[in-house]
C-alpha cells in the first residue's frame, strides 16, 4: 500500500513491519515522531513489543542491550546530542555483538544549538564496530530498516540507519508500505538466535573483566564480522530485491561507466546530484555519480573498482573531520591508496549546520573541478561566507 | 589499464580462528565460583519485636494480627490476639493503649490506630468465633477471688488448659470495674456479657454475691482447692480528709458510678463537682452530663498530671465539661445537713513527688468557696486488705507477690489492683495470663516461657524510604449533641473497608512479611524463596549487605562470619 508519509514515520513502520519485540527510546528533535508513531504501535496493539520509557538516552541503549541479550529483536531511535550521550553503550552493544538497530536522524551537534542536518554526529561514532547506512529516500529509510534487522542478526553486529533531519524526517513522499506477508518472508520472525543468551535456564556471566588473553581475539572478531558484512549486506539486498521489488546496493553508480568525473554523495544530496549529473550530460560534460549507502563497512572493492574510471573524483562531505578534511574524503583516499593510476580527488565541504544544498552549488562545484587540474587546497570550502 | 586486483591485496592470513566465543561470556555458568567463601558478614533472617508487641503489658502480637488483616484473615487475627488477652473487644474500646505511644509510625506521620483494629477483631470474633467448649480434663480446681479483668483473664486461660474453675465476685454480676466503674458510654454492657458468656461456655463457673472475709474464708477456699488466686482489685474509694466531708451530699465516685452502672439515676441536683484527675473522675463527671447535668471538674494539679486516659479527658473537654486546674477542697460548708459550698484553694506546682509528679503546694490566702448541690469525690481507690488472712505478706497497702503472681505462700496467688495499687485494664489482664501460667507451673512444673525476644525495633532501624505517608483512619462516632442524656457507645468501630486501611498502615517492624525486597535487591541472586520463608544460599552469598539495607523493616541481622 502507498502512503505519503515523513522519513519519520517510514522509519517506524519499518521497525513495525520487522516485529520489533523491545523499543526503548528518548524522544529528541528531529527523532521525536518515529518513536511517537511506535508508542502508537505498541498501544494500540498493532506491534506486540515492549515500550521501554527510559530517563536518557544512554538508558535507552542500555535497555536495549539487555533486551537484545536476551535474543528480543530491538530498535531504538535518536539524534544528534542523544546519540552522543549513547556513545559508552554503543561501545557496549557492539562489544557484546548484539544486532540492535538504530535509527539516527542526522543533526549538527551543538553548540550553537541547532536542530538541522550534518553528518558529524554519525560519524563521529564510525569506530565502533556498528553498520553504517545513509539513505537518500523515504522509501530507501523504511527498506534499510527491515533490512538492518537481518544484516545484523546474520553478522551479529548493530547497525545504525541514518537519515537527513527535516529533509527526509520531516518531508512527506509516497512510500510503498508492503505487506506484512512479504516482511515475514524476507526477514525471519524473532527471537534472534544468538549463541549465547542471556537466559536464567542457561546461566552465563557477560562481559565480564577480560585479560590481555582473550580481549585481543574478541576485537579481531568484530573486524572479520565487518569484514564479512560486506558479502551479507549485497545478498540480503538481493533477497529484499527478489521479494519485495527493491534493491539498492551497498554503493550506487550513476553513469559513472564513461565518466571522466564522478561526484561522490550520501545522503539527500545525492538527490540533487542526480539531476546536475544529467544536466551535465546534456551540456556534454561527462559526469558520473556514486552514491555511498553503506559506510561502515567501508565497500572498499566497490570503491577501487568503480572510481579510477574517472580522472577526477569530487567527494561532497556535509561534515568536517576537525583537524584534518571530509570524513568520507578521507576515507576514499585511503580506500584508493596503492592503486596505479590514481584519480584527482577534490574534497568539497558544503551544507554544514543544514544549509541548503542546491542543484546549483553542486553545479558550481563541478565546474570548478572540471576547469581546474588540481585542488587548490586539501579542503574545498563551499559556501563559506567570509 | 590493469587495476591492482582488491582481492590480491595480501591480507593477515591465521592458522586456525581463534576458539573464543564472539564475546566476553563465560563458557560454564558462574555456579562454579562459590563466592560465599569471600564473605566476611553473614546476613540472617532474624525477626525483632515490634515497639507495639513490647509496649503491650499483654504482649500482644501486634504486627502479627496487623499483618493477618491486610490478607483480610480476620478471625485468625483475633484467634492470634486471644493468645495474649482473651478480651480484645474490651481493650479495643477501653486501653489506654500504650502499643500506639510506642508506634515507629507516630515519627513519621501518625500511629497506627492499633487498638481500632484490635477492636474491630474482637466484635468480629465475638460474632464469628466458634466458642470453645468446656473442657476441664485436669483434676485440679482454682478458686478466683475477683471478676475483674485479672480474674477473668486467669479463669480463661486456666479453664482453656483444662483446669477447673471458679469465680468468687462480691457483686451480683462478674465483670469488676468493667462492669462498675467504665460506663456503657464507653463499653457497653452486652459487649461485657459476651465475653463473659465466652468463659462460662468454656466451663468457668461464677458465684457471685459472695465476699471473702464474710461469705468465704481464704482457710477455707485453702482446703477445698488446689490454688487460689486473689485479684479483688482497689475499691475502697479514698477520702477526701476535709472536715465536715461526711455531710449528706458528698458522694464517692465510685459509688456513683456502680449505681449509674446499675441503672439508677441517681438524684444529685444541678450543681455538682467533681474531685479527682483520674479515671474515675472523669467517667462521673462525663456520666453526670449524661444525666442533664454540667459538672465541674477540680484538679489539684495540671493537665499534664492528670493520671485518667488522655482520650477521655479530651472527650470530657469536647462534651463542655470545665476542668479548674490546681485547685483542692479544703471544707465541706453545709446548712441543714447538706453541703451548699466547697471551700477551695488555689495550688502550684512544687519539687516532684514520688511517683515523679511535680508536687501541688496550696497558695496562702487563696481560699475560694464554690456553690453546689453535690460532690462527687474520685481522688483514688485504695485496697481492701482486711479481708485476707494474716501469713499473707503485704507492703502494707497491697499484697506482695512477684511478676507471676506468686505470693508468700505457695498455693496463694495474687494479682491486678490489689498488687499494683490501681492501674489498667491490660494490666490486669497480663497479669492475670502471667498468674495462669505460674499456677499451671505450680502443678506440672512446666517452665514458663519467657517474653518476647528483647531486641526492638526502633524507628531509626526502618529503610523509611519504602513506605508511603498515609492518614490514620478515623473511627466514626455521636457528635456531642447526640450524647447527651443517653449512655449510648460514643465511638462506632471501624467496617472492614477501614480495618483493612489502617492495618495495611503497619510498618511491620522487625518482623519479616514476604515483602520480596531482599529477594529482588541480592545481587548474587543467592535468596531463595519458597512459599512460606526465604533463606539465603550461603554457597553463594557474598556477604554484601544490601538485603540486610533494602529490608524496610529490620528483620535481616548481619552477623560476623567466623574465622574460617
Ligand atoms: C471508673 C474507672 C474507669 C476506668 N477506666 C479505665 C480505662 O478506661 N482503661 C483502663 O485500662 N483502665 C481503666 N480503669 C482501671 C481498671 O478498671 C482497673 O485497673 C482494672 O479493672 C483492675 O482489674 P482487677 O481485676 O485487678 O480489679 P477489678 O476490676 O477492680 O476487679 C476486682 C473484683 O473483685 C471483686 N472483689 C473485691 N473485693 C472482694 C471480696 N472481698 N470478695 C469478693 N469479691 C471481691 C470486685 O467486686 C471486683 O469485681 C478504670 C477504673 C475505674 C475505677
Amino acid at each position: 500500500m502507498k502512503k505519503v508519509i515523513t522519513g519519520n514515520h517510514a522509519v517506524s513502520y519499518g521497525a513495525q513491519l520487522a516485529r520489533s519485540q523491545v523499543i526503548a527510546a528518548y524522544p529528541i528533535t528531529p527523532q521525536t515522531q518515529i518513536v511517537e508513531l511506535l508508542s502508537e504501535f505498541c498501544a494500540s496493539g498493532k506491534l506486540n513489543a515492549k515500550f521501554i520509557k527510559v530517563e536518557s538516552e544512554h538508558s535507552a541503549m542500555s535497555a536495549c542491550i539487555a533486551a537484545a541479550a536476551t535474543g528480543a529483536r530491538t530498535f531504538t531511535a535518536t539524534s544528534s546530542q542523544g546519540l552522543a550521550l549513547m556513545h559508552e553503550m554503543l561501545h557496549w552493544a557492539a562489544g557484546a555483538r548484539l544486532p540492535v538497530v538504530l535509527a539516527n536522524v542526522n543533526r549538527a551537534m551543538g553548540p550553537g544549538w541547532s536542530v538541522w542536518t550534518d553528518q558529524n554526529d554519525s560519524l563521529s561514532q564510525r569506530d565502533l564496530g556498528w553498520l553504517q547506512f545513509y539513505c537518500e529516500s523515504n522509501q530507501e529509510v523504511m527498506d534499510t530498516v527491515i533490512q538492518a534487522f537481518k544484516i545484523g542478526e546474520k553478522v551479529l553486529l548493530p547497525v545504525m540507519v541514518i537519515l537527513d533531519a527535516f529533509v527526509l524526517s520531516h518531508t512527506s513522499e509516497p512510500v510503498d508500505i508492503p505487506d506484512q506477508e512479504l516482511v515475514d518472508r524476507f526477514l525471519p520472525l524473532p527471537p534472534v538466535n544468538l549463541p549465547y543468551k542471556l537466559d536464567v535456564e542457561d546461566p552465563h556471566a557477560f562481559g565480564a573483566l577480560t585479560s590481555p588473553d582473550h580481549y585481543y581475539e574478541i576485537r579481531f572478531k568484530i573486524q572479520k564480522a565487518q569484514d564479512e558484512a560486506v558479502q551479507v549486506a549485497k545478498e540480503v539486498d538481493e533477497e529484499f530485491k527478489n521479494i519485495l521489488g527493491r534493491g539498492y546496493g551497498i554503493v550506487e553508480p550513476y553513469r559513472c561507466d564513461d565518466a571522466k568525473l564522478i561526484l561522490v554523495t550520501s545522503g539527500t544530496i545525492t538527490g540533487t546530484a542526480r539531476i546536475v549529473v544529467d544536466s551535465e550530460r546534456v551540456k556534454g560534460r561527462k559526469v558520473g555519480l556514486l552514491k555511498i549507502r553503506m559506510f561502515r563497512p567501508t565497500p572498499i572493492k566497490e570503491l577501487r573498482e568503480i572510481l579510477p574510471r574517472a580522472q577526477k573524483v569530487v567527494v561532497i562531505d556535509r561534515n568536517i573531520s576537525f583537524g584534518h578534511s571530509g570524513v568520507f574524503c578521507q576515507e576514499i583516499k585511503s580506500a584508493l591508496y596503492g592503486l596505479p593510476v590514481q584519480p584527482t580527488i577534490f574534497g568539497f565541504i558544503i551544507g554544514i549546520g543544514g544549509r541548503d544544498v542546491t542543484a546549483q552549488d553542486i553545479e558550481e562545484i563541478v565546474d570548478y573541478a572540471s576547469k581546474t587540474e588540481k585542488p587548490d587546497s586539501i579542503i574545498l570550502w563551499r559556501g563559506v561566507r567570509l | 589499464m590493469k587495476w591492482l586486483d582488491f582481492e590480491t591485496i595480501p591480507k593477515v592470513i591465521l592458522e586456525r580462528e581463534p576458539d573464543y566465543p564472539p564475546w566476553a561470556v563465560s563458557l560454564t555458568n558462574t555456579l562454579v565460583n562459590r563466592t560465599g567463601s569471600w564473605r566476611i558478614f553473614r546476613p540472617k533472617y532474624f525477626d525483632k519485636t515490634p515497639p507495639c508487641n513490647d509496649a503491650c503489658p499483654a504482649h500482644e502480637k501486634i504486627q502479627g494480627y496487623m499483618e493477618l488483616v491486610k490478607q483480610k484473615k480476620f478471625l485468625e487475627g483475633y484467634e492470634l490476639i486471644i493468645e495474649d488477652n482473651p478480651f480484645p473487644s474490651i481493650t479495643g474500646r477501653v486501653c489506654f493503649h500504650p502499643c500506639e505511644a510506642s508506634c515507629n509510625r507516630g515519627e513519621y506521620d501518625e500511629s497506627l490506630g492499633i487498638h481500632n483494629v484490635e477492636r474491630f477483631l474482637g466484635d468480629y470474633g465475638l460474632k464469628r468465633a466458634k466458642a470453645k467448649k468446656s473442657a476441664a480434663h485436669i483434676s485440679k480446681q482454682i478458686a478466683i477471688i475477683g471478676s475483674g479483668p485479672a480474674g477473668l483473664t486467669c479463669a480463661y486461660y486456666l479453664a482453656k488448659s483444662g483446669y477447673k474453675v471458679i469465680v468468687y465476685e462480691h457483686f451480683s454480676l462478674p465483670g469488676g470495674m468493667l462492669r462498675v466503674g467504665i460506663p456503657a458510654y464507653r463499653l457497653p454492657k452486652d459487649i461485657l456479657n459476651k465475653e463473659i458468656r465466652k468463659l462460662e461456655v468454656l466451663g468457668v463457673k461464677f458465684k457471685t454475691n459472695f465476699t471473702l472475709g464474710k461469705d468465704i474464708f481464704l482457710d477455707d477456699l485453702k482446703q477445698t482447692n488446689d490454688a487460689v488466686f486473689i485479684a479483688t482489685g482497689a475499691h475502697k474509694s479514698r477520702n477526701l480528709g476535709v472536715p465536715e466531708e461526711k455531710t449528706r451530699g458528698v458522694y464517692s465516685g465510685l459509688e456513683f458510678l456502680a449505681q449509674i452502672n446499675s441503672g439508677k439515676r441517681p438524684r444529685i441536683g444541678k450543681e455538682i463537682l467533681v474531685i479527682g484527675g483520674g479515671n474515675t473522675a472523669v467517667d462521673a463527671a462525663r456520666s453526670a452530663l449524661r444525666l442533664g447535668i454540667l459538672p465541674k471538674i477540680l484538679y489539684r494539679r495540671t493537665r499534664h498530671e492528670m493520671p485518667a486516659v488522655a482520650e477521655e479527658v479530651q472527650e470530657a473537654e469536647n462534651e463542655g465539661i470545665p476542668i479548674h486546674f490546681l485547685v483542692a477542697p479544703v471544707k465541706v460548708i453545709k446548712s441543714k445537713g447538706r453541703i451548699t459550698r466547697l471551700e477551695c484553694q488555689k495550688m502550684k506546682l512544687g519539687k516532684p513527688d514520688e511517683s515523679g509528679r511535680r508536687r501541688p503546694v496550696p497558695i496562702k490566702g487563696s481560699n475560694f468557696r464554690i456553690k453546689c448541690d453535690s460532690v462527687i469525690c474520685a481522688i483514688g481507690e485504695q485496697i481492701d486488705l482486711s479481708v485476707l488472712t494474716d501469713d499473707i505478706a503485704t507492703t502494707g497497702w497491697s499484697i506482695s507477690a512477684d511478676d507471676w503472681g506468686r505470693t508468700n505462700l505457695p498455693n496463694i496467688f495474687a494479682g491486678g489492683d490489689c498488687v499494683t495499687g490501681p492501674k489498667m485494664v491490660v494490666d490486669a489482664i497480663a497479669a492475670g495470663k502471667r498468674t495462669a501460667l505460674a499456677i499451671d507451673s505450680y502443678f506440672t512444673s512446666r517452665e514458663i516461657k519467657e517474653e518476647p525476644n528483647p531486641e526492638i525495633t526502633l524507628f531509626s532501624n526502618l529503610n523509611i524510604g519504602y513506605f508511603e505517608l498515609a492518614q490514620k483512619v478515623t473511627m466514626p462516632g455521636l457528635n456531642v449533641k447526640e450524647r447527651k442524656r443517653n449512655f449510648r457507645e460514643v465511638h462506632l468501630g471501624y467496617n472492614e473497608l477501614m480495618v483493612y486501611k489502617e492495618a495495611d498502615r503497619c510498618f511491620s517492624c522487625g518482623v519479616c512479611n514476604k515483602c520480596d525486597n531482599c529477594f529482588v535487591f541480592c545481587p548474587d541472586l543467592a535468596v531463595m524463596k519458597s512459599d512460606d520463608k526465604y533463606d539465603f544460599d550461603y554457597d553463594y552469598c557474598k556477604g554484601c549487605g544490601v538485603c540486610a539495607y533494602e529490608c524496610p523493616r529490620n528483620a535481616i541481622s548481619m552477623e560476623e562470619e567466623e574465622a574460617r
